[in-house]
């Protein structure tokens, strides 16, 4: 047992031991900062597309290096940042805690699997770095294994190499929350949160190898040209994307069944009210992660694959629209006659729905055959997933950063900023992608390093994108005050207590202010579900915060709280 | 306590010991991966079988497959949630191979496609034929229903 | 999320009572044996399904271009030995069969024939991956290679036809990976056989065992179909 007043955080301070932790709320920060670090420079490259297109012509950087900074960005953003961000940082920080656990069920997997993402993320960085490579972050044969610089070999086994740290995760996840549940802890009372990582987990497991396989064969292809996939050669290019779509599909359910997790937890929490719906919400997470294995192919509907395939896919592609309606539908209802507290999580989560609800719409309108005929890569396909990736992942992804930000640092940031920057993000964002939803309808391609050839007969592409790039600098404004307020609270923010928010689920009822290195004192029971407000009267009774030190709390505010140490 | 809420990790009798596969059925199960081995070798290279070589290679490699999965690998008496897990997985491959197969096998149907449904394009195209087939060759034309009227005529004049 | 709380350490002792209280191979951050048994025999199960998968997509390339140009699968797989793919396949069923009853005998403390048959298992694996040289240096030897690399050459010329290439690139991307994971099982049952000779295993505890023949077997499976896929049809 840890020394009184010990945390995780300061029960050992040498950098060795942080290097071979095996505690899993390191593991989660170390994740958190890589994550941040990876999702800081994709940015600033989307900055640089973004002044670039701000007028015809070059602006800022030639074509070739245009071309360079966009696959970087893509690269980065999803290989490096989206699809181990929840997941690693929140997931690692919060999972066994949900789960009363003391850790995840494999935690040296876990170590490696950081390590393993840190190499994959060095192979990718240093080929796109020294290599010059320009195919955009899906790889497409031909151009990719018969043109192209062979840096394209060194991203391969990025890639091929950071997959193994997603199923690592994804493995881990599954048999923690299958073998390792608090006692009385049952399926139906496990957090959504819980449910929607565990459905990512199946997704990243099931999925992630095969584009292990698809990166060995475009290695190879490019190697010693082994001629699947290079028509040159007899090969077969839709063969290719088919591999890649098989994996980059379900990975997109990777990339946002975690916030849907993060959603329904903060707005249980932030309503004071049970999620409506909770065995549909849970569910439907799984229902998502299987239904996500059957559409890949509507990636490919102008790529020449058979005319029967594109008309299945378009099909269940509509499907995917009811579990995911099914949540939308459930997290309003939850919002209704709910107590509603609108702290900085709650106004993250409120702009999710509205964007993530935009992005949806959106996606089953390019699943139409008919409508993506026209609409494919064009500026409407990038708003859409923008909409869905970083209005959906990543304002889930701050709801949640700032939801347990009290858990993992001990500190409260400054309220009043993060509702500023929450403000600045939303406009910004809206600004940035609303008018790219204009622009792709009008027919301006994606990955086009220009638009003067149409300058005569649409002068207004210039405007709708020098509007697009003055909102990503609004947007870039309000990340950058989050990063730097979260900043500043570790060093001046408000000590903060077990349970600031007066959640219900165990990482906030059982554990002191920052977590005890082994997690819990004692092994916790639950006996009720994670957001039954109305049978936690003994835990509000008993002072709220897991410090079993009987002082009632006449408000969950935390500026209401006395100040308390833990003991 | 602890004990009753691991639900997955603790089956009843399970505690007093893992289940131990009997030596004479782990090697019966050998026995009948060898003489599957030696069918399918023979079926294969001494039996033309013609178009239903494939489905009994296949079939009798699933078989095998199936004796090492449920026997040797234990899932028989396994957790139940590893079944699922190879099940689950089972179904996914198929699903990548079906499915992609639904693209390679069709591929190029995209001749077929039309902006008039089926129906429409058959009427025009059966107009054009008649109109062309008036215009070019009038006489012909007239002669042919001539000559139609007269074996009908014919025809039921020899009838009886 | 919870009303009650119970000392950590208390629910171990009263429900294993039977069981030793703190086994030296039981991690803190499990409950019980049982549980870090099916824990890790669960996250096997797991990662072999990743296997699975990978395979999967080369079997698909396999049926693809198998359905697209069946004639050139049958004609080339005349150049593959049935003879050595069923001997192999026998090996692999035999190393099989001996790490099930590795298995079997670490129940029954039967440390012995633990060894014995690894080393069997080891032996056999050893086996196979001598009859995969001489399969592929007779294939180099012809100038039958991947990619660039196939250029047939004297009385194998005749079978430079148009998509042989992608049979051959199938065939040694699929064996290639095979054999790669045989090498692995090779080193996994050699520092199994040098733990087992110490005499880590028993009754109580023998969880590697059992993870490396899950492995094992999976290697087997995946040879199980490679064989009359490449070899006989």
């Amino acid at each position: 047992m840890a020394a009184p007043g010990a945390n995780y955080l300061n029960h050992d301070k040498s950098l060795w031991s942080w290097l071979t932790t095996v505690d899993h709320k390191r593991i989660g920060l170390m994740y958190l900062v890589a994550v941040s670090v990876a999702f800081l420079a994709a940015g600033v490259l989307a900055l640089l597309v973004r002044v670039e297109l701000i007028a015809p012509g070059q602006t800022i950087m030639s074509a070739d290096t245009y071309n360079q900074v966009f696959t970087l960005h893509g690269v980065l953003m999803v290989f490096a940042f989206i699809i181990p961000a929840i997941p690693g940082a929140l997931g690692n920080f919060v999972l066994p805690i949900q789960l009363g656990a003391k850790d995840v069920a494999f935690p040296r997997l876990n170590l490696a699997s950081f390590y393993i993402y840190l190499v994959g993320m060095a192979f990718v960085l240093g080929a796109l770095l020294i290599g010059e490579v320009d195919t955009g972050w899906t790889f497409y044969t031909p151009y990719s294994s018969a043109e192209g610089s062979n840096a394209v070999l060194m991203v391969t086994v990025g890639v091929f190499i950071s997959g193994f740290a997603s199923i690592l995760t994804g493995m881990n996840f599954i048999v923690t929350v299958h073998k390792m549940r608090a006692p009385g802890l049952t399926w139906n009372r496990l957090p959504l949160f819980i449910w929607s990582i565990y459905a990512t987990s199946i997704v990243q497991v099931l999925a992630t190898p095969v584009i292990g396989i698809t990166m060995v064969l475009l290695f190879l292809e490019k190697l010693t040209g082994i001629g699947i996939f290079d028509p040159a050669l007899g090969g077969d290019p839709i063969l290719f994307q088919h591999f890649f779509w098989f994996y980059s599909h379900p990975a997109v359910y990777i990339m946002i069944l975690p916030a849907f997790g993060i959603i329904s937890d903060v707005i249980a929490v932030f309503t004071r009210r049970p999620v409506q719906g909770y065995t549909f919400v849970a569910l439907s997470s799984v229902a998502i992660a299987f239904l996500g294995f059957l559409v890949w192919g509507h990636h490919m509907f102008t790529s020449g694959q058979s005319a029967v395939s594109a008309i299945v896919f378009s099909l269940i592609t509509y499907l995917i629209g009811i579990p995911t309606g099914v949540k939308v539908l459930n997290w309003v209802g939850t919002m209704y006659r709910g107590s509603i507290w609108l702290k900085t999580p709650m106004i993250y989560v409120l702009a999710f729905l509205f964007l993530f609800s935009i992005g949806g719409f959106t996606g089953i309108m390019l699943g139409v055959l008919s409508v993506d005929i026209h609409l494919h890569d064009t500026y409407f396909v990038v708003a859409h997933f923008h909409y869905v990736m970083m209005g959906g992942t990543v304002i889930a992804g701050l709801a949640g950063i700032h939801y347990w930000w009290p858990k993992m640092t001990g500190r409260m940031y400054n309220e009043t900023m993060g509702q500023i920057a929450a403000a600045f993000i939303f406009v910004g964002f809206n600004i940035t992608f609303f008018t790219q939803f204009v622009l792709g309808s009008q027919g301006m391609p994606r990955r086009y390093y220009d638009y003067v050839g149409v300058m005569d007969t649409m002068p207004y592409f210039e405007t709708l994108h020098a509007i697009s790039t003055y909102g990503s600098w609004i947007l870039a404004l309000g990340l950058f005050m989050v990063l730097g307020y979260l900043m500043a609270s570790i060093w001046t923010g408000k000590k903060a207590p077990a349970n600031p928010w007066g959640a219900l689920t165990l990482e906030w009822t059982h554990t002191t202010p920052m977590p005890d290195p082994h997690n819990f004192t004692f092994q916790p029971i639950v006996t009720r579900g994670p957001y039954d407000y109305h049978l936690a009267d003994e835990i509000f009774g008993d002072g709220g915060d897991g410090m079993g030190d009987g002082a009632t709390v006449p408000s969950l505010a935390p500026e209401a709280r006395p100040e308390v140490t833990p003991s | 306590m602890a004990h009753a809420a691991h639900t997955d990790a603790h089956h009843g009798d399970e505690h007093h010991g893992h289940h131990i596969i009997p030596f004479s059925l782990l090697a019966k199960v050998f026995g009948a991966l060898v003489f599957l081995t030696g069918l399918t070798y023979v079926t294969a290279v001494y039996i033309p079988l013609g178009p239903l070589e494939v489905p009994i290679a296949i079939a009798i490699a699933c078989t095998k497959a199936g004796l090492v999965v449920f026997v040797f690998m234990g899932l028989k008496w396994d957790n139940k949630v590893n079944l699922l897990a190879f099940s689950i997985c089972t179904i996914i491959v198929l699903v990548f191979i079906s499915i992609t197969l639904l693209d390679t096998e069709y591929r190029g149907d995209f001749g077929n496609v039309d902006e008039l449904p089926l129906d429409d394009r058959e009427r025009i195209e059966q107009a054009i034929r008649d109109r062309e087939e008036a215009l070019n060759n009038p006489a012909a034309a007239a002669a042919d229903t001539t000559a139609i009227e007269t074996t009908t005529a014919d025809t039921t004049a020899t009838t009886p | 999320m919870s009303t009650t709380t119970a000392p950590a350490t208390a629910p171990e002792a009263e429900g294993h009572a039977g069981h030793d209280h703190h086994p030296p191979h039981l991690k803190h951050y499990f409950v019980s044996s049982d549980q870090q048994f099916d824990a890790s025999k669960m996250g096997m199960w797991l990662f072999l399904l990743t296997e699975v998968l990978l395979f999967s997509g080369m079997f698909v390339a396999y049926i693809v271009y198998r359905a697209w140009h069946p004639e050139v699968f049958v004609k080339m797989s005349e150049l593959l030995n049935p003879f050595w793919g069923g001997f192999n396949t026998l090996v692999l069923l035999g190393s099989s069969f001996s790490v099930a009853l590795a298995i079997h005998y670490a129940q029954k403390n039967d440390n012995k024939k633990l060894v014995m048959n690894l080393a069997i298992t080891l032996f056999c694996a050893g086996i196979f991956m001598v009859v995969k040289y001489i399969e592929y240096t007779d294939k180099f030897s012809h100038g039958i290679g991947m990619g660039e690399f196939f250029d047939p050459t004297g009385s194998y010329a005749q079978y430079a036809i148009p998509y042989a290439k992608q049979f051959f690139s199938i065939y040694f991307v699929m064996t290639g990976i095979h054999g790669f994971h045989v090498v692995i099982g090779m080193g996994i049952f050699t520092w199994l056989l040098i733990r087992a000779r110490k005499g880590h295993f028993n009754s109580e505890y023998y969880t590697p065992v059992e993870l490396a023949g899950l492995y094992w077997h999976l290697v087997d499976i995946i040879w199980i179909f490679l064989f009359p896929l490449l070899y006989l049809i």
